[in-house]
């Protein structure tokens, strides 16, 4: 399990870095990021880039800040330096939720928050949570820079909006609302597995204690994360309680199409999953709202 | 030669022995946790290569040509094996069944995914695997086997063509009137049961650096194996050399746990040296060839397993139908697995007669290996499941079946159906021990709480035995030759009174170099610090096998406590000698040579010793000057197998109770354990930390096989578990803390009384776990028969259980 | 095709190093072929096991999961650090005595794990215990007697900086 031979370079500026691709635009260019997915594959020859660039020398890539309503992470930020945020305890514990499911300390003390969005392996929790809480992707290439927001950058199986010249530079997630209930959970063989199907939710309550606004999102289930935007559809302006949610689970599991299948768990129990899942993140998030038939934290 | 071995602790010539009973400090442990130990892959030789294996990416399959011409260009290759190679040099190996064997490289066909088929030697293992790849190798595919059922078919492909049968061996065990026994019984029990495939994965894979000596015509191979000698013998064997012209040189370990392998690669960088021209080759198995391709798999098993029962819960015959999927050949002594049930095969029970219909299958998957155990742990798996269902039926507490039919503590030694002799045993203690230790009936009450709630908790209580110190009459039915299982030492004192302990096997982990330091230093009083052990090659060690079927621990206090006997009897006499007395009156008192009775009359070890070194002229001349003695250690009383297999086989029996408790979520299938409490009794307790050390570890492992780990293969034989993201060993995460507890009833038939330990309670907890999963079913109609219990299969039943009880 | 080599130094244990190695090569291979610190071992290659990690910059990380050219210019601690002369780390001497070991093989990785954690939280809880460790996988101990090593390794390292603190006063 020795890598292939390949050529490597190591910019120290995110503009070195888009030259870079620009020069090798006809090359099996790969870019390496915290490597904790690439360099298995490297070790394996499964992955047998001619070229690899290398973006852990950019400091510029590697931040936390609040600016006005969203946290704007660099992408070469460390997941353990997500963990570790005061600012993300505060602002977005969802993402905090999140992260503390990736793997173990040692792979997040060098996954970073760009690579797992780029690399969007249908059971990793970073797609799932950027299409959950609407994140926007901050993207560099050879034309300039643009946004993307998450429901455009997830292209299914492994594939992104990202172009072999692209750089995705930053993750902009939106902080969460005060009232807003969330919750994030997974089902995995074993703590810090890949999920055989996982889910977050998130929620806000009008007045009279009715869903006004409800989002939901899967992953471990299908070729890609997905948002359950007719699920969620069905359940605004309702009374939140028990038997909602089951119909809300049941319609997650009924809607899912080409559930994953593989050692672990048949596309029959991934299906139930995604109904199971559904109605615990649902509990979960109407509950941290403060709404009727929600769950306490940490009851399951 | 006659020597007594201390039996008790009383017997050492030490009136206040000071180590042996103790947890003491390991003395292998400040070169481990300093990361100082030479394992295998540190060790680099002037001019050594490095070796990758080819091996193929598909089941089954002619080879029509394989290129080498490419691999042979690329700058930094120095040697490239195939075939053809070891055809010309080497012979299968040897194998149980015999004869089941072929040779290390695929030489006209591939029978599974990861045999080798070429391997390169070059300058380093990254310009290997670039060699590698540039081999072609045209493959021509043939139908494949990878179902054992399917496999004993007539017209089914043929794994090995020349046997003309895929069966390796078929063959019923009857022990006792068994058919009158079910025909007697007030009620019969049966059940089909799947034991998964799964695996030992050491954290260091397999490792060896071999080399050829052309001139000598001799190997010499630096390895990180389990018993040096016999893996020298096979190796031997395959070369077609002497004996005595292969030299193994064990190196330190990172676990084993009987599924280090190794063979294979071994042979394959033995022809790259050679064909190197005795350039030395290291060839260090990566993870993905030990998951596909070493000696990472076993006990593929299909159980149906009936039970006798009366209504008062006695059970009175066991019927057992196993059919094993051995894999493609008989090389790792698969076999063996399937044969040491016979063991223990009635576990801690009176059960009179039994039956054992065994059918062993080749297919077109990896040759099973040894593991941990080494087969009895899906036995009991199975045969525990049978006493619950049993007890369930009948409306027993499944304690109490245990208890009914637990051989009593006055019937020791005990023959059981299958042969075996029992040495000790107070099992209703271990019982009443891990009851009162769970607290048993508050578990009970919690359970009751918990299902008021809706919740599937259960409850385990099992009992299983496990089979200590080996002897390989125990697998003469399956055609392995008995070559002897002897443990030597040889304990030696220098001239300033320093003690070395030689020994013929590399450290492993059971702190084996610890006991050898502990029954040194108080059967000759002195401190740790005045003793070595000193592990050597198989050219210079006493004849050793090493650790293996739970006898390390009996068999080096033997040896140790033995060459102690005979080295205190040698300075007796010259003492003796030396103060003009018998040797009748002479004796060694807490590491002194004193005259009996004659206060003053003394000399201490090194002045005897320096007086043998310094006037060996002087001694009776049936005395060796050498200040040192060897003993060698075998299991006394072993019989050979009658016509049904019958044998004192395992000189130890020794026995646990485990009490678990799990709750299943019954929407996904995912089982937490809630609390698990063992208590056991494996005699004499040399290091009680070590020993629980194995307990703990063993559990973890149990776990794994209960729960999460399983090699997956598809029908057309490609594994689908190829890493560790797949294949899913226990974290810290999954094994939860244990309440401990223990009897000790001392072996009359080993020195100190203890029984072997090693393999522990990985014949306990997943029977133990599965109970109670099974338990935590019951509300709900459904029985898992199937380990491991993954989140997916229970759910599977679950839902099952659903759609029938909404169906009636 | 040939591919260049890459000049690199770096620090480990305090002592600097400087290695021309190719890309691929990875920080484990590095670490025990180039620069002979053999005491960080090598289980899976796929970052699974855990037995290759090492500290870098102070954290744990997987030195199979990192290029060797990725270390140009870092500061590593491996299990070859920790111990001075013969003296044992708080943490080597409470895996030795709680018997937080068998085979060994895996506590180099072990060992600077718990090195990490106890720098950021020196009273951890259970559960902190077991979410730092959840990625080290030992096959021997069933993990139990590393849970005791790293509560008296925990404690020690607690005795020691309160000692130093009131004789500083």
């Amino acid at each position: 399990m020795k890598p292939a031979r390949f050529e490597y370079a190591a910019p120290d500026s995110l503009a070195e870095a888009i030259s870079l691709l620009e020069q090798h635009a006809d090359d099996d260019v790969k870019i390496l990021a915290g490597g904790q997915s690439l360099v298995p594959l490297l070790n394996m020859r499964m992955a047998r880039p001619e070229f690899l660039i290398d973006l852990n020398r950019i400091a510029e890539l590697q931040y936390i800040r609040e600016e006005a309503g969203w946290l704007a992470i660099g992408a070469m930020t460390r997941k353990r330096a997500v963990e570790e945020s005061e600012l993300v305890r505060q602002r977005q514990p969802a993402l905090l939720a999140a992260t503390q499911l990736v793997g173990h300390p040692q792979i997040r003390n060098r996954g970073t928050v760009g690579g797992s969005m780029a690399h969007a392996d249908p059971a990793a929790e970073y797609p799932a949570l950027a299409l959950l809480l609407g994140v926007e992707l901050r993207v560099a290439g050879p034309g300039g820079e643009r946004r993307i927001p998450a429901a455009d950058f997830f292209h299914g199986y492994l594939a992104t909006a990202l172009e072999p010249t692209d750089v995705l530079t930053e993750v902009r997630i939106p902080v969460l609302d005060p009232g807003t209930g969330w919750s994030f959970l997974e089902v995995a063989r074993r703590h810090g597995d890949f999920a055989m199907g996982g889910a977050g939710a998130t929620v806000r309550l009008d007045a009279s204690g009715k869903l006004s606004e409800v989002r939901i999102a899967l992953f471990g289930v299908g070729a890609a994360a997905l948002r359950l935007h007719d699920v969620e559809r069905e359940l605004v302006g309702e009374q939140p309680g028990e038997a909602l949610f089951q119909d809300a689970g049941a319609r997650a599991s009924q809607g899912l199409e080409d559930p994953l299948s593989d050692v672990h768990a048949s596309a029959e129990y991934r299906r139930n999953l995604a109904r199971v899942l559904t109605v615990r993140v649902l509990e979960e998030a109407v509950g941290r709202a403060g709404g009727a038939g929600g769950r306490e934290e940490g009851s399951r | 030669m006659s020597v007594e071995i201390p039996k008790t602790l009383e017997d050492f010539p030490n009136s206040s022995p000071r180590f042996v009973g103790r947890g003491v400090d390991r003395v292998e442990d400040p070169h481990l946790v300093t990361g100082r130990t030479e394992f295998i892959d540190n060790v680099v030789l002037p001019g050594m290569l490095h070796a990758a294996i080819l091996r193929s990416p598909v089941a089954h399959a002619r080879i029509t040509g394989i290129d080498v011409s490419e691999a042979e260009k690329l700058p930094g290759v120095f040697a490239i094996v195939t075939g053809e190679d070891a055809k010309r040099w080497s012979f299968p190996p040897p194998t149980a069944p015999e004869e089941w064997g072929t040779h290390c490289m695929a030489t006209d066909k591939v029978r599974y995914v990861g045999e080798p088929v070429a391997a390169v030697a070059a300058v380093d293992r990254y310009v290997a695997e670039d060699a590698i790849e540039l081999i072609a190798v045209d493959y021509e595919p043939l139908e494949v086997v990878a179902d054992p059922a399917k496999a004993m078919e007539p017209g089914s492909p043929l794994v090995i063509e020349e046997k003309g049968t895929n069966v390796m061996l078929q063959r019923v065990f009857n022990w006792g009137e068994v058919d009158e026994a079910f025909r007697d019984a007030d009620r019969v029990f049966t059940e089909k049961f799947r034991w998964n495939r799964l695996g030992a994965n050491p954290l260091e894979t397999f490792g060896v650096i071999a080399q050829w000596d052309p001139v000598a015509g001799s190997l010499t191979l630096r390895a990180s194996v389990q018993s040096a000698t016999h893996f020298g013998l096979g190796r031997a064997a395959v070369f077609g050399l002497p004996s005595n012209k292969v030299r193994v040189i064990g190196h330190p370990h990172g676990g084993s746990f009987g599924g280090k392998g190794g063979t294979r690669g071994t042979d394959v960088t033995a022809l790259l040296t050679r064909k190197a021209g005795g350039r030395p080759v290291k060839w260090i198995e990566d993870r993905a060839e030990y998951l596909t391709g070493g000696g990472s798999q076993s006990w593929d098993r299909h159980y149906e397993v009936s039970l006798a029962v009366k209504d008062d819960g006695r059970v009175t015959g066991l019927d057992v139908k196993l059919l094993d999927d051995m894999g493609a050949t008989g090389e790792c002594f698969g076999a063996i697995n399937t044969v040491k049930p016979l063991a223990a095969f009635t576990g801690p029970y009176t059960i009179p007669v039994a039956r054992y219909d065994l059918t062993i299958v080749a297919t077109n998957k990896l040759p099973q290996s040894p593991y941990r155990g080494m087969g009895p742990p899906p036995h009991f798996c199975a045969l525990e499941q049978m006493m619950d269902i049993a007890a369930r039926d009948l409306e027993i507490d499944p304690a109490e079946m245990r208890r009914k039919n637990f051989i009593p503590k006055d019937a020791f030694p005990y023959t059981i159906a299958s042969g075996n002799e029992y040495d000790s045993g107070d099992y209703e203690a271990v019982l009443d021990g891990a009851l009162e230790l769970s607290d048993y009936p508050e578990l009970r009450e919690r359970q009751a709480r918990a299902r008021a709630e809706g919740r599937c908790v259960g409850i385990g209580v099992v009992s299983a035995i496990e089979p200590g110190v080996f002897d390989w009459n125990a697998y003469a039915i399956v055609g392995v030759q008995g070559i002897g299982v002897p443990e030597g030492a040889t304990v030696s004192i220098d001239i300033l009174g320093k003690i070395s302990i030689r020994v013929g096997f590399a450290l492993e982990g059971q702190g084996q170099y610890t006991l050898a330091t502990q029954l040194v230093a108080d059967y000759f009083n002195v401190g740790f610090e005045d003793i070595t052990v000193v592990p050597l090659d198989t050219f210079s060690a006493p004849p050793a096998f090493g650790p293996g079927g739970s006898r390390l621990g009996v068999a080096l206090t033997g040896a140790v406590l033995g060459a102690c006997e005979k080295l205190r009897a040698k300075l007796v006499r010259v003492a003796a000698g030396l103060f003009q007395m018998d040797p009748e009156q002479v004796d060694l008192v807490d590491g002194n040579l004193v005259a009996k009775g004659v206060p003053g009359v003394e000399m201490s070890m090194p002045q005897v010793v320096g007086t043998m070194l310094a006037r060996s002229d002087l001694l009776p001349p049936d005395i060796d000057p050498r200040p040192e003695a060897t003993y060698v250690w075998t299991a006394a009383g072993r019989t050979e197998a009658d016509e049904e297999g019958r044998a004192k086989s395992y000189l130890t029996a020794a026995q646990a109770v485990h009490v678990v408790m799990v709750e299943v979520d019954p929407e996904t299938g995912l089982v937490e354990i809630l609390e698990y409490c063992v208590v056991d009794d494996c005699g004499t307790r040399l290091n009680p930390a070590t020993v629980e050390g194995q307990t703990e570890g063993s559990i973890a492992q149990g776990i794994g096989a209960a729960l999460l780990e399983e090699y997956v293969y598809d029908d057309q034989g490609q594994i689908l578990t190829s890493s560790y993201m797949d294949y899913l060993l226990p974290t810290i995460n999954e094994v939860p803390a244990t309440k401990k507890g223990i009897v000790v009833t001392p072996s009359p038939f080993t020195p100190l009384g203890a029984k072997g330990c090693g393999e522990g309670a990985m014949h306990t907890t997943p029977a133990a776990i599965l109970s109670a999963i099974n338990d935590a079913l019951v509300p709900l109609g459904a029985r898992a028969t199937e380990v491991p219990a993954s989140p997916n299969r229970l759910w599977n039943l679950i839902r099952g259980a659903k759609e029938r009880t909404a169906g009636e | 095709m040939t591919t260049q080599k890459k000049a690199i130094s770096l620090s480990v244990n305090g002592i600097s190093y400087e290695a021309s190695i190719e890309p691929r090569m990875t920080l484990a291979d590095l670490l025990r072929g180039e620069l002979v610190l053999t005491g960080t071992h090598v289980g899976c290659e796929h970052g699974v096991c855990g037995a290759c990690t090492v500290l870098l910059d102070g954290r744990a990380v997987r030195a199979c999961l990192m290029l060797a050219v990725q270390a140009d210019g870092a500061s590593l601690t491996t299990v070859e650090g920790l111990e001075t002369d013969g003296e044992l780390h708080p943490i080597q001497q409470a895996f030795i005595e709680e018997h937080g070991l068998q085979c060994g093989f895996c506590t180099p990785g072990f060992l600077l794990t718990v090195h990490e954690l106890l720098e950021n939280s020196p009273d951890p809880s259970d559960d902190e215990v077991r979410d730092a460790l959840g990625g080290q996988i030992c096959r021997c101990t069933g993990y139990q007697a590393i849970l005791r090593s790293v509560r008296l390794a925990a404690t020690r390292l607690r005795d020691a900086q309160a000692a130093a603190s009131s004789q500083g006063s």
